[in-house]
């Protein structure tokens, strides 16, 4: 250990110098300063002496052009390092004693694959086909993740946690794929084949069900940004959104290849097969805020292309190129220049918009929509013919009209319209007439002769027939690109839209590939850069995006990712727990798995180390306090959309009815106030759709709900890859005392007495089943009877008049809210 | 990429780091090694994992600042809308000569896209006050009183004309949304002193919130519990503070009991699981915070006279009044920093004053005026003045000429506007950099938006290049990328 350090102090020096690298830059000095403070003196006699003067320098102007480092400055750190790093080894080779080295070293070093002698970063490496490692335990080994981890385990003389109980791993698969606890039937069912081949066929039904995609539809949501309105100061809607997240959801659900998924959303409207389902997915572009008053049009504009690049590098690859808008990556190997090189790509797209409105658009193959456009310029002719046989009695009428002879329900700006020649009356007008043409024809008739009148008959039945024959296509939410040309792109001096540099033509970063990407030809529609990115990213020797969104999938199962950064695999990001694992998986999913996201999930969730338990060992948690071997199942609280779904089903008040617009879960009245028009912000309550599952629930960037934000709801502003988790008194008052968990304590009282009838007991155990899938402990019935009888004794005395009957049914509401409370519901084992 | 280094909770030592990461971040090398070695042998991790479990709400922990601080909370007094600057604290005396003239100097007067009308000079006249001799205009006769403690900036600036993102970047640095706020960074910073109440309170003005509401208390990237917290002045001040219709305070007690001991029961044999006892622990602290919030708006504990001084009497000044007495017990109790809101909904229910200024300022003002300083000497005679920084300001300013001719309004100025600071650390009685002759664009020490911040930081005993947070791939910091620079004049 000695030696690595020397190792690192001596090869980071020159590195460090030459270039700034992220990861010495990161270790150069802590973070938080209530580290720091602890180490004030120390840091004075150590680590500031060793790195941070030099690199907290680095630190402070790293994202600063305008105060570069001189050579000077560069020279006189360097001297200074030296010296510091001759005082660093003395010093520790003075206070570290051999014993306490060993405890300390880092339990996740495993060297990369191939070589590390390569110097390129472990993630812009090809994926490799590790071997699967051999192991003693090989009884333990279901599958090759299991040999994976059991080898890394065994190098310690460890042994895995053991298998946490069927109930247990019941719940947690249940939650962890549909997001809902077991009904009690369920449980049963389980209960009667507790074997592991019992287990893959309970994992095959759950990911048949209509709530996988709902909860794992959810995870995507959160990388991409859905939110359902543009922020800033209107906050306006973003017509039609919520059909790009039934997209996502019915995508899970049907298992479409995860290659596929990500095409369509890139160039949902470049592929070959567009539907408008694919139209729809590239709505993906279009989730962020958009601040319709920009302050700076040219600015704003490069905003939202810097929106579209970040989400889609860090979604889909994994690396944080947005750093790189005003000047080079300072710790990536990505160029400004290549910054610009990916906004080219998305150049081309349009926001669809009028003014300050946002606009949707119809959503349809190329064919659908040409044949909607034929449709609609043969009704306009069919317009323009009613309205000219029409005109040609009007005057008449018109004359009556004024002299008010004739009472008519037009509107003013259509009977203005008829005055008009088809010709030179304009869009609004022919939108106009078109709105009122059957009105118009009627009120017309009694000036319009025998022949001119069958004309207009036949001219509606016309369109009529028209539209039967083509209907409408469904609207959706998203940006277009409309002609083959794209626009030139420059790269910004400062990152300044009013700076412009060079061209650039559309591009990648080089460090990702082996050979520079070619770009397809535009076609007779659109410039193709976006399928042409699309490829790349899909290619199967693409080096991150496999690696990428296996580790996804394992950090929603495990509560942490191989990569515990998951939307950085960079030099700034953390290297993965187990290399090798997260080569075999990625490999394995686009080889054998051929994309198909179900597949991984039956891979993983037949593993053993699936199904560990949570057991602890003192021994291991002092070595390896992060689980980083996984050795066991770390806890980690549900989400919150997990947290009310389980309410509302545990309440039997859960409606299942899949897509459609949003739902509008309660909103207390003091979040309301201050707006003139509450119902324009929040529609009234509605509880029985406000009972469907939260991923239905409507985002409103500024008015994220209440329940939603304070149980750690992800940020809607931009790409969120991991849910926080907090335990604040807020969210404390809101699960003791606001509207949803009081509502459903109270329906879940009335379900108990409905199914169990009034015996304490039986209600207890049901209470139990419902909430927690496990039998109540027979001391954990007598404290809910204890709690049930003085609650009532409690609630007569405190009410006058009040009967028995109704003090029970409160204490029993009061035992449910309790139950909704506790831990063990928030958590799985 | 964007997993916080930081995980919040996860981690059982009161800094956020395993010995790990703490490792890694401290150097890698020996020096970190003989840090850990020296820490351990200190007790420091043991003893942070110990602290850490008692109080299990490290997030919000007190945690110390980086130096000695001016002030360790902080009052901001939000003038929605942006407050003309040639009408309260920049005197110019150039608009009385040229007063109703077209403009044809050399400075390039501008205005937001709206039609620009002559300039105008302030209806309301401008006296020294104080030792100081400080000139305030006559809109703030009581304000005026503490004409020795203000610091006053004549040359702020900012990036936009547009109010959503001109408050969004006075809250959060950014004109974007989805950053986090002055006073979630200052919590994240320094924690919080009461555990009982939020660290980070917001009142707004009854006429509505300021345009892009909760976006300008947003905690962003950071930690939900770092966001602020709306507080109203009725009998729930923070949301679900009230138990459940029907439930009693000993009702509530006793759930709380059965509550807490099926948890406890359920952690004793979970007992490495730091985050089920922080979860337990959120409960006790919910319900002692349902007493301490209730207890902070009742008003009724403070003396008549108080409510008086505040301008509780008076319809004009009531609310906001009201507010700043609630402020002033919530300072009391600790609470780090707060933000009032005059001003809100649309137009000339702010200090947007674009049709008639004149009239516009002498209600605003009129009615923040004399809470304002109650407040402000309350501080003085409780003894917590070094201890509480003022800020005063909106989200810009108002051009020097009239918006059209011939009507008294004033349009956006965002080149020029000014603000003040008073209180612990800042050096009073003075007035920072200087607009144009015409009150139109800074041009002498300019100080922009995150100059600003850096100040409030650095008075709050935080360095704003390192109270920085890591989220998508860097070191995010309230300041931004861009170089900002403490204010050294506005020091004491």
């Amino acid at each position: 250990m000695l030696l690595t350090g020397s190792k690192i102090v001596l090869f980071g020096i020159p590195v460090a110098l030459l270039k700034v690298r992220g990861e010495h830059r990161q270790r150069a000095f802590p973070r938080n300063h209530a580290v720091r403070h602890k180490l004030a003196p120390w840091r004075r006699v150590a680590t500031r002496m060793f790195v941070t003067f030099d690199f907290h320098r680095y630190h402070a102007c790293r994202c600063n052009l305008t105060r570069a480092v001189t050579l000077e400055e560069m020279l006189v750190s360097t001297v200074k390092l030296l010296s510091h790093v001759f005082v660093g080894m003395v010093m520790g080779a003075f206070v570290v004693g051999a014993a306490e080295v060993s405890a300390i070293e880092p339990a996740v070093e495993e060297s990369v694959p191939d070589g590390a002698a390569d110097s390129q970063h472990w993630s812009y490496r090809p994926v490799s086909r590790p071997e699967v490692p051999a192991v003693r335990a090989t009884q333990w080994v279901r599958n090759p993740i299991d040999a994976f981890v059991l080898a890394r385990l065994e190098e310690r003389g460890w042994t895995p946690a053991a298998a946490a109980s069927p109930a247990a791993l019941m719940r947690r698969l249940y939650l962890d794929l549909v997001g809902l606890p077991p009904t009690i039937q369920e449980q049963k069912a389980v209960s009667e084949d507790v074997s592991a081949r019992g287990f893959d066929k309970l994992v095959d039904q759950l990911l048949a069900r209509d709530g996988y995609g709902e909860r794992w539809g959810r995870h995507w949501l959160d990388l991409v940004r859905f939110a359902e309105t543009n922020g800033y100061e209107r906050d306006a809607l973003k017509p039609h959104v919520w059909r790009y997240r039934d997209y996502v959801i019915r995508s899970f659900n049907a298992d479409k290849p995860y290659d596929q998924f990500v095409r369509e959303q890139l160039a949902g409207d470049e592929i070959e097969e567009a539907t408008s389902e694919t139209l729809i997915a590239t709505g993906f572009y279009r989730l962020g805020p958009w601040d319709d008053e920009p302050a700076d049009f040219a600015e704003d504009r490069f905003d939202q292309l810097d929106d579209m690049l970040n989400v889609t590098s860090q979604t889909f690859l994994g690396i944080t190129l947005a750093c790189a808008r005003c000047h080079d990556h300072k710790f990536e190997d990505y160029t400004q220049r290549e910054y610009y090189q990916v906004v080219a790509i998305f150049n081309p797209l349009q926001r669809p918009q009028s003014g300050r409105s946002d606009l949707d658009s119809p959503a349809g193959s190329r064919l659908q929509i040409a044949k909607v456009e034929q449709r609609d310029a043969a009704i306009l002719r069919q317009d323009g013919h009613i309205h000219t046989l029409c005109r040609g009695a009007a005057n008449s009428f018109l004359e009556k009209v004024a002299a008010e002879e004739v009472k008519t329900t037009l509107p003013k700006n259509v009977i203005d319209a008829l005055r008009v020649e088809w010709d030179k009356c304009t869009t609004d007008q022919r939108r106009q007439v078109r709105s009122h043409q059957s009105k118009i024809v009627a009120a017309l008739t009694p000036w319009l002769d025998q022949n001119q009148r069958e004309a207009c008959e036949a001219a509606l039945s016309a369109i009529a027939k028209l539209q039967r024959e083509t209907p409408d296509l469904p609207r959706g939410y998203f940006f277009v690109e409309s002609s083959p040309q794209a626009p030139p792109t420059h790269l910004l001096l400062r990152g300044k839209a009013n700076s412009p540099g060079p061209e650039v033509q559309p591009g990648v970063p080089q460090v990702l590939t082996r050979e520079s990407i070619r770009f397809l030809e535009p076609s007779s529609t659109t410039s193709q850069r976006r399928l042409s990115l699309a490829q790349w990213i899909t290619d199967v020797d693409n080096p991150l995006t496999a690696r990428v969104i296996v580790n996804r999938v394992w950090q929603h199962h495990f509560g942490r990712g191989i990569v515990r950064t998951p939307s950085d695999f960079g030099v700034m990001g953390t290297p993965p727990t187990h290399p090798h694992l997260l080569d075999w998986l990625a490999h394995w999913f686009t080889h054998e798995g051929g994309w198909s996201l179900k597949k991984l999930h039956r891979l993983i969730l037949a593993s053993n180390v699936y199904r560990m338990g949570t057991g602890w060992n003192d021994e291991y948690a002092a070595a390896d306090p992060e689980n980083n071997l996984l050795w066991r199942r770390s806890y980690r609280r549900l989400e919150v959309e997990a947290i009310r779904d389980t309410m509302l089903a545990i309440s039997g008040k859960l409606d299942r009815s899949m897509y459609g617009p949003s739902m509008y879960p309660f909103i207390p009245g003091e979040i309301l106030e201050g707006h003139a028009d509450k119902l324009k912000i929040w529609p009234k309550f509605n509880e029985a759709q406000a009972n469907r599952r939260t991923i239905y629930a409507y985002v409103k960037r500024s008015m994220i709900v209440p329940f939603l934000e304070v149980m750690d709801l992800c940020d809607t502003t931009r790409p969120a890859p991991e849910r926080l988790i907090t335990s604040v008194a807020p969210q404390a008052l809101t699960m003791l005392n606001g509207d949803f968990v009081n509502r459903q304590a109270g329906y879940f009282a009335n379900r108990l007495v409905a199914q169990a009838g009034t015996d304490a007991t039986g209600q207890i155990r049901l209470a139990y089943r419902l909430a927690l899938c496990r039998e109540s402990t027979v001391r954990e019935q007598n404290l809910m009877r204890q709690f049930i009888e003085s609650e009532t004794a409690r609630r007569l005395g405190e009410t006058e008049g009040l009967s028995e009957a109704d003090a029970r049914h409160y204490a029993l509401t009061q035992m449910c809210r309790v139950i909704l409370n506790l831990n063990e519901l928030v958590y799985t084992d | 990429m964007s997993m916080p280094r930081r995980r919040v909770a996860e981690h059982p030592t009161a800094c956020g780091h395993s010995r790990r990461e703490f490792l890694w971040e401290t150097g890698a090398g020996f020096t970190g090694l003989a840090l850990l070695d020296l820490l351990s042998r200190d007790g420091f991790f043991e003893q942070l994992r110990a602290e850490d479990v008692q109080k299990v709400q490290g997030l919000l922990a007190p945690r110390k600042p980086h130096f000695e601080p001016g002030a360790t909370r902080c009052v901001f007094l939000f003038m929605n809308g942006g407050p003309s600057q040639v009408d309260t604290f920049d005197p110019k005396p150039m608009l009385e000569k040229h007063h109703d003239t077209k403009y044809d100097g050399g400075i390039e007067v501008g205005s937001n896209g709206r039609p620009i009308g002559y300039l105008m000079k302030s209806p309301f006249p401008f006296q020294q006050h104080g030792e100081s001799g400080l000139p305030i205009s006559s809109l703030y006769p009581h304000l005026a009183r503490h004409a020795d403690d203000l610091c006053v900036i004549r040359s702020m600036h900012t990036d936009t004309a547009a109010h959503a993102s001109g408050c969004i970047q006075m809250n959060t640095g950014k004109v974007g949304i989805g950053s986090p706020s002055l006073g979630s960074w200052v919590n994240y910073g320094l924690g919080t002193e009461n555990q009982q109440l939020p660290g980070f309170v917001v009142m707004i003005d009854p006429r509505g919130g300021p345009i892009g509401s909760a976006s300008n208390w947003s905690s962003g990237y950071l930690p939900a519990a770092y966001q602020g917290t709306h507080f109203r002045s009725g009998q729930s001040p923070v949301l679900n503070l009230s138990n459940p219709d029907g439930v009693s305070l000993q009702g509530q007690r006793s759930s709380l009991d059965l509550l807490k001991s099926l948890n406890q029961e359920h952690f004793a044999l979970r007992q490495n699981e730091s985050e089920l006892e922080a979860r337990i622990e959120s409960y006790e602290l919910a319900f002692r915070m349902q007493a301490a919030a209730r207890n902070v708006v009742d008003l009724s504990r403070e003396s008549k006279k108080t409510h008086e001084r505040y301008g509780l009497d008076n319809p004009r000044t009531e609310d906001f009044g009201r507010k700043c007495l609630i402020t002033k017990r919530l300072l009391e109790r600790g609470v780090r920093y707060i933000q009032l809101y005059s001003g809100g909904g649309h137009i000339e229910d702010t200090w947007d004053g674009h049709t008639d200024c004149i009239s516009n300022h002498k209600l605003h003002a009129e009615e923040t005026d004399r809470p304002m300083a109650a407040l402000m000497q309350d501080m003085k005679d409780l003894g917590l003045w070094d201890e509480t920084l003022f800020v005063w300001g909106g989200e810009f300013g108002r051009t020097p000429t009239s918006e059209g001719v011939g009507k008294p309004g004033r349009d956006h100025d965002w080149h020029g506007f000014t603000m003040w600071l008073a209180g612990g650390g800042v050096k009073g009685g003075q007035a920072i950099g200087a607009t144009d002759e015409l009150g139109f664009a800074a041009v002498d020490q300019p100080v922009h938006v995150r100059d600003l911040h850096a100040t409030i930081l650095h008075l709050m005993g935080l360095d704003h290049e390192e109270l920085s947070y890591f989220y998508q791939g860097l070191d995010q910091r309230l300041t931004g990328p861009a170089e900002a620079h403490v204010v050294q004049e506005v020091l004491a």
